[in-house]
This record gives structure tokens, C-alpha cells and sequence, in this order.
């Protein structure tokens, strides 16, 4: 009965959203011309710097084609908390939605789910149309169990950051710069555009700490060394333990931030 | 029994700017009313204050029973409406829904209670007045099968089937404001909360309202309305409750309402003139003449 209810409102959301895309029609089109000029500019980049730069033991496009493509499917999909935050408290139906049957957690994570599959399908896209372009016939059968438990993880990590940004934009109404300093932070560091071994040795050890680090890497090894299995189980394990560790935190989080907004009555603030 | 129950129940705010909190918690707040003037913090510049919203205001309100809010701009009403709804949690004292504490079964309460509140923009604009009412409902745990009879059903008795396909976006605020008593009413909800339901309305919709929530109070449902509206008040209350600065100032059964209401004039002047006994303030003559024309308008609602 309650994963009736769960389905029924996860329909709800998605109904809603692709509703309201469908009546926004310019923005589908546009969307997909940036990420070909995307890929485009990432191509011509790593043309640019020639076939001699090879990072962990890739061509630099495959490189640049996974670390950018998941590093903006997590984002995009963190950001959605807040957005999804921001965006109640701003045409006033935070406060509506609070006080529906729907507990506030999952009333949070239903409004990023569609963010996720709408980003989910974008990262496909933007794979796909990377590989099959402009990958120039270097293809191999990538490891599809691998990349699914990568995503899934990934997925789990990014809901963990997203309840945790959106008890932000709860309690501080900033929770977009606190986003805006970990997605700078998250570029930096992280292996998007270079190796994370290009870093001096203490920003390493923190590369380390960072979930996206061995998403970007765990993905890499899915897509481009499916043979290499010792290395992408030990990155599987890594972000299932990042994953335990973090949704119940971020869960308490946000209920304790929710409960103080209400004593507060910070709840329709922004 | 009893659905709705203020015990002593306080609500404060500090006032505060956001993302700096720390710089502007001020060291005392005494105030029992109104808001703290110019108290210090500790970089010496004058905070915010705290708002005393809610004083130590106890009622209770019954099964199909009306209670109207009355009170200036500030007087904690709205406050008194969010703290039912579990959208704010009091300070002190203890409100209680149909016998369960908010503080502890917020979701009883979020599952019993509807709230139409006053934002008319709290509605997805994209989305037509059907959809949004289909959305609310999936949230609100309204079971599938049921729920496009009970939007037809609401869509009907706020008087907005004709629009039921045109985007929120278009609709006029008196347009919201039946939107919102709708989706207040999807779950079927033992307590009803309405903030300013006839703000925006047009006599003939306020008229309409009225016998709304007459039959919504006689189908069993609690009925909580903050309002500014002597007539409307007059047309509806089974009692009244002013408050002013936060504080409960009076509150009056109106037992022989049947009797009362031989004309709209006969309460509506009663019961401003209470009002303004209660609240400390003179009625003067340019209100009066507002209040009469206004009378004079709504007088239909009676």
C-alpha cells in the first residue's frame, strides 16, 4: 500500500515537471544544442593537447567525456534540492507542501527524483552522442553491471549532499552559495578535467575524502577499463560505505534543521 | 469533542537577518508584546528584536463548530492558524488536534487538518487549476480511484469548473483564493483553517463561501477562519475570538446566532462594536462609513 502511494506520487512529481517543461518547449531544444557544443569544445580541447597526454591510462576526450558528463548529472541533481527548496519557499508553496500528508523528507526527495531522471537522461545523451561522434572508433564494450551500481551509488550520494543543501537553504536561505562553493570546490578537486594525482599530496588526501572523486573515477573505470574489476570493486565498495554513511546523517539533518525552521517560523522565509 | 485545542500557547520570533544570525542575536529580550525596540548585539548595533506573535492564548474549538479569528494587521492570527497546521511549532504551551500534541504527531495533524492559506501564488502557474488540485491531491495520500470525481466534486462547489483547464497563471486572485479552499478541502480533513478566505472575493463568490462553509461545519468539519471581515464573520461564527498585539483580548460564543442573523446589520454592527471594545480602539466616523459601505456590498452574505 505505501509503495502504491510512493509510485502514485513519484508519478505525481514527474507529471507535474514534464508538464511544466513541455509548456517551457524552447528550453528542450535549447538544452540540446549546449550539450553538442559541449562535447564540441571538450573534443577540440583534447585535440588540442594531443594524443601524448593519456590520464589513467586513457585518451584525455573518454577522460573529459565521463568526468564532465557525471560530474554535472551529480550537480545538476544536488542543485535540484535546493532549487526545488528555494523555489517552494519563493511562490509560497513550502509551506503548503510542509503541511500535506506527505512526510517533508520524502516530499524533498520527490521533487529533486525528477531533476534526476531528467539529468539521468542528459548524462545518456551526452555519453552516448560523445562516444558514438567523436570518440574517432576507439570504442570498447564498457561494463554495464558496473556503470549501473556506479550511477546507483552515485545517485544515493548526491540525494545524501542534496538533503543536506536543502536543510541549508532552510535554515541559512543560502543554501544555492553553500551549493556554488562545494560545486567549485567539487571541479577543482575531484578529477573533472585532470587527474586528481596532479594535486600537490594534502589536497589529494581531501581529493580522497570527496564522494565525487571516486564516482568520477569509478565511472572512468566502468566506461573505458571494464577489464580492470579489482580496482572498480574496490571503488564500488568506497561509495556504498560513503552512501550508508551519509543518507542517514543528511536524513537527521534535515529533520532537525525542518523542526527548527518551524519553532523558528523560518519555513516561508527566503 | 473538541478538535482543536490552544493551551497557554506562546509563539515568538526574532527577527533576524538571514545567513547572519550570529552577528545580530541580541543579549535580552523582555518585551511581552509588539516588537523589542533597539536592543543591542554584541558588535554593538541594534538587532532586530524579537516579535511576541502568540501571548498565552488558550481556546478550544468543536466538531462543526465555526470560530472566527478577528484582529488587526499583526494581532497573531495567521500565527495562531500556522501553529494548527504544524507549519510553526509554539514556544509554550500545547496546541492539540483532535487530542494529539503537534509537537509530537505533526503528521496526525498534517493529515487531519487542510489550511487554504492567504499567498495566492502557491500554486504551480504552469499547471491548469485541475492539474494543480491532481498534484496536491497525489501528495495529500487522496487514493486514485477517488480522486478525479473529488476535483470535479470541488472544482464544482468553489464555482471554478469552467476553468478547470486554464493555466493558474491566468486566474485573478479571487480565482486563487477558491483554488486554494479547494485544495484545502482534497483530503477531506476533520479541521478546516482558512486565512482571509473572502479577501479577494466578489459578493456573489463571498455570498457562495459562506454557504460553503455552513454546509462544511454541518458535514462535521472544525472550521477556523482568521478574517478582517465583520460580515463575513457575522454570516459564519458560531464564535469569535479577537486578539490583539498577540493577546486574546475576548471571545464570545454566539449562542442565539439563528436570532441574530434575522439581518446581516443586526451582528455585524455587534460584533464590530466588541471588536473594538476588545481591541482598546475607538470605531471613527470615516470607518464607520467604510464599514457601512462595505455593509452595504457584502450585506448579501448574511
Amino acid at each position: 500500500m505505501r509503495s502504491l502511494r510512493f509510485a502514485d506520487k513519484i508519478l505525481a512529481v514527474m507529471r507535474r515537471d514534464l508538464l511544466t517543461a513541455v509548456r517551457y518547449r524552447s528550453s528542450f531544444l535549447m538544452g540540446a544544442v549546449a550539450v553538442l557544443a559541449e562535447l564540441a569544445a571538450f573534443y577540440y580541447l583534447s585535440r588540442s593537447i594531443g594524443p601524448g597526454f593519456r590520464p589513467q591510462g586513457m585518451g584525455y576526450f573518454p577522460f573529459l567525456l565521463a568526468g564532465t558528463g557525471l560530474y554535472t548529472f551529480l550537480m545538476m541533481g544536488i542543485s535540484s534540492f535546493v532549487t526545488s527548496v528555494q523555489e517552494a519557499q519563493q511562490t509560497g508553496t513550502l509551506e503548503v507542501l510542509m503541511t500535506s500528508s506527505t512526510p517533508p523528507a520524502m516530499l524533498v526527495f520527490l521533487s529533486a527524483i525528477s531533476a534526476f531522471l531528467r539529468n539521468g537522461v542528459r548524462l545518456l545523451f551526452y555519453c552516448a552522442a560523445g562516444l558514438l561522434l567523436l570518440s574517432e572508433g576507439n570504442l570498447r564494450i564498457p561494463n554495464f553491471a558496473g556503470c549501473a551500481l556506479v550511477l546507483i551509488f552515485s545517485f544515493v550520494i548526491a540525494a545524501a549532499i542534496g538533503m543536506a543543501a536543502a536543510a541549508l537553504q532552510l535554515s541559512t536561505q543560502k543554501g544555492s552559495a553553500a551549493m556554488w562553493l562545494f560545486g567549485s570546490v567539487a571541479w577543482f578537486m575531484t578529477g573533472t578535467l585532470f587527474p586528481v594525482q596532479s594535486l600537490p599530496r594534502p589536497l589529494l588526501r581531501l581529493a580522497e575524502l570527496i564522494p565525487v572523486t571516486h564516482c568520477l573515477d569509478a565511472l572512468r573505470l566502468a566506461l573505458f577499463q571494464s577489464g580492470n574489476t579489482a580496482a572498480l570493486g574496490r571503488e564500488i565498495l568506497i561509495l556504498a560505505a560513503f552512501s550508508l554513511t551519509l543518507l542517514p546523517l543528511s536524513l537527521l539533518f534535515f529533520s532537525r534543521t525542518l523542526r527548527r525552521a518551524r519553532l523558528e517560523g523560518m519555513l516561508s522565509a527566503y | 469533542m473538541d478538535s482543536v485545542i490552544l493551551q497557554s500557547a506562546s509563539k515568538s520570533f526574532r527577527n533576524r537577518p538571514a545567513l547572519f544570525h550570529w552577528f545580530s542575536r541580541s543579549p535580552a529580550h523582555k518585551s511581552q508584546t509588539g516588537k523589542n525596540p533597539a536592543a543591542k548585539n554584541w558588535l554593538g548595533k541594534e538587532s532586530w528584536g524579537t516579535t511576541h506573535a502568540l501571548h498565552e492564548v488558550s481556546f478550544s474549538l468543536a466538531e462543526g463548530k465555526v470560530l472566527v479569528l478577528l484582529g488587526p494587521n499583526g494581532s497573531g492570527k495567521t500565527t495562531t492558524l500556522k501553529l494548527v497546521s504544524t507549519s510553526l511549532l509554539p514556544d509554550g504551551g500545547r496546541v492539540l488536534v483532535d487530542g494529539r500534541d503537534t509537537q509530537r504527531d505533526s503528521s496526525f495533524a498534517r493529515q487531519n487538518v487542510g489550511f487554504a492559506i492567504a499567498n495566492e501564488r502557491s500554486f504551480y502557474p504552469r499547471l491548469s487549476a485541475r492539474e494543480n488540485l491532481d498534484f496536491f491531491a497525489a501528495l495529500n495520500d487522496v487514493p486514485g480511484k477517488l480522486r478525479k470525481q473529488r476535483i470535479e466534486q470541488l472544482l464544482e462547489r468553489v464555482g471554478l469548473s469552467n476553468v478547470a483547464d486554464t493555466l493558474a497563471m491566468n486566474f485573478s486572485s479571487g480565482m486563487y483564493q477558491r483554488l486554494g479552499i479547494a485544495r484545502a478541502l482534497l483530503k477531506m480533513p476533520s479541521i478546516v483553517l482558512l486565512d482571509e478566505p473572502t479577501r479577494s472575493l466578489d459578493p456573489a463568490s463571498a455570498s457562495h463561501f459562506c454557504k460553503l462553509v455552513r454546509e462544511l461545519a454541518g458535514d462535521g468539519a472544525a472550521i477556523l477562519i482568521a478574517s478582517h471581515n465583520f460580515q463575513e464573520t457575522a454570516a459564519v461564527a458560531d464564535s469569535v475570538l479577537v486578539l490583539n498585539q498577540g493577546k486574546m483580548m475576548g471571545h464570545w460564543q454566539i449562542s442565539a446566532k439563528s436570532a441574530l442573523r434575522r439581518t446581516a446589520s443586526v451582528t455585524a454592527t455587534e460584533i464590530r462594536n466588541l471588536y473594538f471594545q476588545a481591541i482598546g480602539e475607538s470605531d471613527s466616523e470615516e470607518a464607520q462609513a467604510v464599514n457601512q459601505e462595505n455593509h452595504e456590498i457584502l450585506a448579501i452574505c448574511g
